[in-house]
């Protein structure tokens, strides 16, 4: 029993809670009565991993089926990865404590660029060989899924397939062959190719890469007859219809978002051009207002959280946001539940909403103009206005008492010149002054702003899938000239992430095949918890591009041509390629593009669901 | 509102050990929420449910008879209390009895700790040590006191071995220590002494908490 000798180190440890499971509503099955075991990995920490949605759900849909059994794995932290080697304790799943090395499937989701080294250091922990070629038919099969495998070729060494799009059906699928091909005592390389014949599964190892001379993909062939030249994209089509969980894991500590979760509505409206979950996630489908209450009672009964979110890309685009919070909230506020709204918008935040939000408990305010001129928010395609952000500002003053703003930009963002970095200053300037013309305002409260600045990352599938990110220096330029116009010192506060960081997420992000190798170095060299600052070595990254030849400038730095091919090419996510370059071209020009809701603008994502994406979710749901 | 103030005296074991007194709060305070009960709330700007431990439990220590207050808005019958509850508890926590509070927070006076030593020294050789730091005139262990950070103090006058025997491999040593606002020693601090002193790498340490006394050693309740 590998139990007795994990509790036998874990008093050493940091927060050993995470380490042990039996939390409430994990699941346990007896693992003698079900067909298939799936290790569902969170390549990051546990206070991390387990605030996230997509395996909570995934987690629950597949333990629903009695012959599945789901489980929970997470990244050790640096201190107990340490003794469990020292140990010689593999890596485990948390329900049963029995090694993921036994299971049937290893399962990775994976939500942003800086957790791939951790992959590679769970599939080392675990015992097996990191790389997909090295792991004989005893093994796991080793799958993931999540946004970033949108692009996931600089993963495809280690990882034997990908589950492109929306996991609900598909994962379903794929347990119920490997079950059936499993009794029959298939090879992995027959399950493989079966699974390469449902939609929206991508096997790596059946596709080969032609680069040419320039170092740009020349090509992708697939070298298997059973498997299909474009992958496409599995998406959910009645959203208020498909599975959700009843209960969520509750853990005993504390994590990153520690409360309840209602997803409302799946893909965006907006189409800023910056945003890849914007694009990937299409087409925009929402819940019923009946749906989100029931599933908010349902959850917080189950959970006891004091708190619960409505979650989504752009919550205040809800159809009925408005009665759906006046329900929502009617229970919450019965219950002593705290009721969350993130990703609001400015140019929908109205006096409503701000009552709804302050009943239980007042939380910040966090707006995110992205980009500090109008110029610039129209070539990102934002569509908000300054009078919106003023106007935001003055009812959280004068009607809400709010006495801070946060405030989210991007520097590096296309186009953009001095004048429009110098417009975020003024604009917090602006927002200080607003600020102090109000005669009521809390005595003896100064304003305090937090300016908020991430380096620009352009990601595949989206309009800025071309554009170059800016270098180190002109990134270095911005953040000089930001803080040199800002007047009012003492009330706003200016911070920004590390250029490294985005650097890195950059090549990742729009890598190709040639990176494995680089991951594998860096991962050989000792990176891992990437996105920790206290742990992140680019030190080390530097040594892994140098030795695997990997020109940083070539990946990050490179305007992309609009007809040169993406190592992702291969995959549809619905939006056509097309699409993106017109959009590119209008960002070019400073044009904005109309919502989804006011007006479609051809993305392609109709075609691919065989109808418009508005005026169908209801009549669908009403069958 | 009616408000009337209750105490449970729960049980904490398995891997409920691992569960620090911070998260033990929220655990309780989710476990009430999801019971349905008429819990009673602050009645501040943030509303939350009212918890109070008499005394904290360490992490890694086995409790099993610990005490949590807590309020009801309506009274209602004790032991249906303790089963409703006890249908919304994680794995390890059990709500054992549920009545009204006699003693106070500043009435706890001492604990007595379960502890069996486990390693590769016989049970015979680990009580011969024991017994050994005992005779001593002092046993000195660096204590954190809020004003002058870490100290040297004194504990022997403070232990009182209730016995100590072999029990199969393991030493097991029942201890009375003190506890409560005036003067705190848990287990660890003795448990470490006694590695300190033996030089004994002990490859397990199981300790239970398995009373709570006020200071005049009347049973706390």
């Amino acid at each position: 029993m590998l139990k007795d000798r994990i509790e036998a180190l874990l008093l050493k440890v940091k927060s050993p809670s995470r380490y042990i499971g039996g939390e409430l509503n994990s699941v346990v099955k007896d693992k003698s009565k079900v067909d298939v075991r799936f290790a569902f990995c969170f390549p990051d920490s546990y206070d991390v991993g387990m605030s996230h949605l997509g395996m909570k759900i995934l987690y629950s849909l597949k333990n629903k089926r009695k012959n599945f059994w789901c489980e929970r794995v997470f990244a050790p932290w640096v201190d107990f990865e340490q003794l469990m080697r020292e140990n010689d304790i593999p890596l485990y799943a948390l329900e049963s404590l029995d090694p993921v090395k036994e299971f049937d499937f290893i399962g990775f989701t994976i939500q942003y660029e800086l957790c791939y080294t951790n992959i590679l250091n769970m599939l080392d922990l675990a015992g097996l060989p990191v790389k997909a070629e090295e792991r004989t038919d005893d093994m796991p099969i080793v799958v993931a899924g999540g946004p970033c495998v949108c692009n996931p070729e600089p993963l495809t060494d280690f990882i034997d397939l990908f589950i492109i799009g929306e996991g609900e059906e598909v994962n379903l699928e794929l347990m119920d062959l490997y079950a059936d091909m499993k009794k029959r005592g298939c090879s992995k390389k027959e399950f493989l190719e079966a699974a390469s014949g449902i939609e929206g599964i991508y096997v790596p190892s059946f596709y080969d890469v032609y680069y040419n001379n320039d170092s740009t993909v020349r090509g992708v062939v697939s070298n298997n007859p059973n498997a299909p030249l474009i992958v496409r994209k599995r998406i959910i089509k009645d959203l208020d219809k498909v599975f959700y969980p009843e209960s969520f894991v509750v853990p005993y500590c504390e994590i990153v978002h520690d409360r309840a979760v209602v997803e409302v509505l799946r893909g965006c409206i907006r189409g800023c051009r910056f945003c890849q979950a914007g694009f990937i996630y299409r087409p925009f489908r929402e819940k019923s207002s009946d749906t989100i209450v029931k599933q908010t009672k349902c959850l917080c009964e189950s959970t006891g959280y004091e708190e619960v979110s409505l979650s989504s890309l752009s919550t205040s685009d809800l159809s009925d946001i408005n009665d759906t919070l006046t329900q929502v909230a009617e229970y919450t506020e019965k219950e002593n539940v705290n009721l969350s709204l993130p990703s609001m918008r400015i140019d929908k935040f109205s006096g409503e909403l701000m009552e709804q939000i302050q009943k239980v408990r007042k939380s910040g305010l966090t707006f995110a103009p992205e980009a500090g001129t109008q110029r610039l928010r129209d070539v990102i395609n934002k569509n908000i206005t300054e009078e919106e952000i003023m106007r935001a500002c003055r009812l959280a003053f004068f009607e809400g008492s709010y006495t801070s703003v946060k405030l989210y930009f991007m520097l590096g963002l296309p186009t953009e010149t001095d004048d429009d970095i110098c417009g975020i200053a003024e604009l917090a300037e602006k927002i200080v002054d607003l600020y102090y013309s109000n005669p009521n305002r809390p005595r003896g409260k100064h304003i305090k702003i937090s300016i908020s600045c991430a380096t620009f990352v352009p990601k595949p599938f989206t309009p800025f899938e071309f554009e170059p990110q800016a270098s180190e220096e002109e990134i270095k330029h911005k953040q000089k000239v930001l803080l040199d116009s800002v007047r009012s010192r003492k009330r706003i506060n200016v911070s920004w992430h590390k250029y490294q960081v985005s650097i890195l997420e950059a090549v990742l992000a729009k890598g190709d095949r040639r990176l494995c190798d680089t991951i594998y170095e860096a991962w050989r060299l000792g990176c891992k918890f990437d996105s920790w600052d206290e742990l992140y070595r680019y030190d080390l990254w530097q040594k892994a591009f140098e030795k695997t030849g990997v020109d940083v400038d070539f990946y990050a730095h490179r305007a992309r041509p609009y007809d040169e091919i993406m190592p992702w090419q291969h995959l549809d996510y619905l939006v056509s390629k097309e699409f993106l370059v017109r959009e590119n071209q209008k960002a070019r020009e400073g044009k904005t593009t109309p919502n989804c809701r006011e007006n479609c603008s051809g993305c392609g994502v109709s075609k691919g669901i065989g109808g418009a994406c508005f005026g169908k979710t209801k009549s669908q749901s009403e069958v | 509102m009616e408000k009337l103030n209750l105490r449970a005296r729960f049980e904490k074991s398995g891997r409920a050990v691992f569960i620090s007194h911070l998260d033990l709060m929220r655990t309780m305070q989710r476990a009430l929420k999801r019971s349905r009960i008429p819990v009673w709330y602050t009645e501040g700007f943030n509303p939350h449910i009212y918890l109070n431990f008499p005394l904290a439990l360490s992490l890694g220590v086995t409790g099993r008879s610990e005490y949590m207050d807590f309020s009801v808005t309506e009274s209602a019958d004790f032991e249906t209390l303790r089963d409703s509850l006890n249908k919304k508890m994680p794995e390890g926590l059990r709500i054992l009895d549920i009545f009204e509070p006699v003693y106070e927070n500043k009435d706890v006076g001492f604990a007595d700790y379960k502890i069996d030593f486990y390693s590769g020294v016989g049970s015979k050789e680990m009580l011969s040590i024991l017994e050994k730091m005992l005779s001593e005139d002092k046993i000195e262990v660096d204590k954190r006191s809020k004003s002058k950070g870490m100290v040297k103090t004194d504990i022997k006058p403070h232990i009182n071995i209730i016995s100590a025997e072999p029990s199969g491999v393991a030493l097991r040593v029942f201890v009375r220590l003190p506890a409560g606002l005036k003067m705190n020693i848990n287990a660890g601090v003795f448990t470490e002494a006694f590695a300190d002193y033996s030089k004994i790498k002990f490859t397990k340490i199981c300790a239970e908490r398995t009373k709570i006394l006020c200071s005049d050693g009347r049973d706390f309740k």
